[in-house]
């Protein structure tokens, strides 16, 4: 492999997770695990024990990533995540940087 | 009381409620409305004039960046989308407006129900919950805005368990906890 498709290669990359966005959920003390978990499921279609898992995360680490994809779509999960009384942001994917 | 019967998948969801419990969610429910109101650009525009709508509409698009709001309750029902101020305002911008409504219209979604057997003298109500997706949001939106009020922390149960009952903050915190109860009730009932 030349160096010249090394680099090419890790500009591509770079650029692909440049536009990768995650939406976060953050603990707080007021909504109930189980209604946390029911929003999971109600907009993330995600099973009961995937949806619990992720909300047991929430509750004992402080946070949890929820979702990943572009800017645009973890905008309108964040603002799905507001309408239900969650404290959600996103940001940039910083783990998947190389 | 705030008991939840039957079950949404069956349809025949429904809830008891007393007149002093009526009283208690109408009041905050409509307090949480008059808090949400604040800043809701198509709220000056009652016509049904589908043109006012539309300028009420686009009034809304032009406005500049907007800030977090100053009020604590509203800042966690209307909160920040980005740790950085500047991003959170651009997004606030296209989105708080609508935010907004989604959540007064679960409220008065809720408030239509709960009005209903007040007006009708009923001497207890015993409500079909046929959204109770609307119920739960309102609920929980109320929950969030009280918690604000009362600094509700991890802890805070077991601090409610051991005030006396002369002390005055001791009935918002039970209302506060009665709705998890009711809030807890519905999802079981789900």
């Amino acid at each position: 492999m030349s160096s010249q498709t090394q680099i090419e290669e890790e500009l591509d990359l770079s650029k692909f997770f440049d536009n990768l966005w995650v939406a976060i959920v953050w603990d707080d003390p007021v909504n109930l695990m189980n209604y946390v978990t029911y929003v999971f499921i109600k907009l993330f279609n995600f099973s009961k024990e995937k949806a619990h898992k992720l909300m047991m995360q929430v509750h004992t680490e402080g946070k949890a990533m929820v979702a990943s994809g572009s800017r645009e779509e973890m905008e309108l999960v964040v603002q799905q995540l507001h309408e239900h009384g969650l404290w959600a942001t996103l940001q940039r994917d910083d783990h998947g940087r190389v | 009381m705030g008991e939840f019967k039957g079950s949404a998948n069956a349809g025949d969801l429904s809830v008891a409620l007393s007149n002093d419990e009526l009283h208690i969610l109408i009041n905050l429910v409509e307090q949480l409305l008059e808090l949400l109101g604040e800043r809701n650009f198509t709220h000056h525009y009652q016509s049904d004039d589908p043109f006012a709508q539309l300028m009420a509409a686009s009034l809304g698009n032009l406005e500049s960046a907007i800030e977090q709001p100053e009020d604590p309750v509203l800042r966690r029902l209307l909160p920040n989308a980005y740790a950085d101020a500047e991003s959170s305002a651009e997004f606030r911008k296209y989105t708080e407006s609508s935010l907004r409504s989604v959540k007064q219209s679960h409220l008065m979604y809720l408030r239509e129900q709960l009005v209903f057997p007040v007006d009708h003298e009923l001497p207890k109500a015993d409500i079909a919950v046929t959204d109770p997706a609307q119920w739960l949001i309102a609920i929980n939106d109320l929950r969030l805005a009280l918690a604000v009020r009362l600094d509700i922390k991890q802890e805070s149960f077991e601090k409610y368990e051991l005030m006396v009952d002369s002390d005055q903050q001791k009935p918002l915190f039970a209302v506060y906890f009665w709705l998890g109860g009711i809030q807890e009730s519905l999802i079981n009932h789900l």
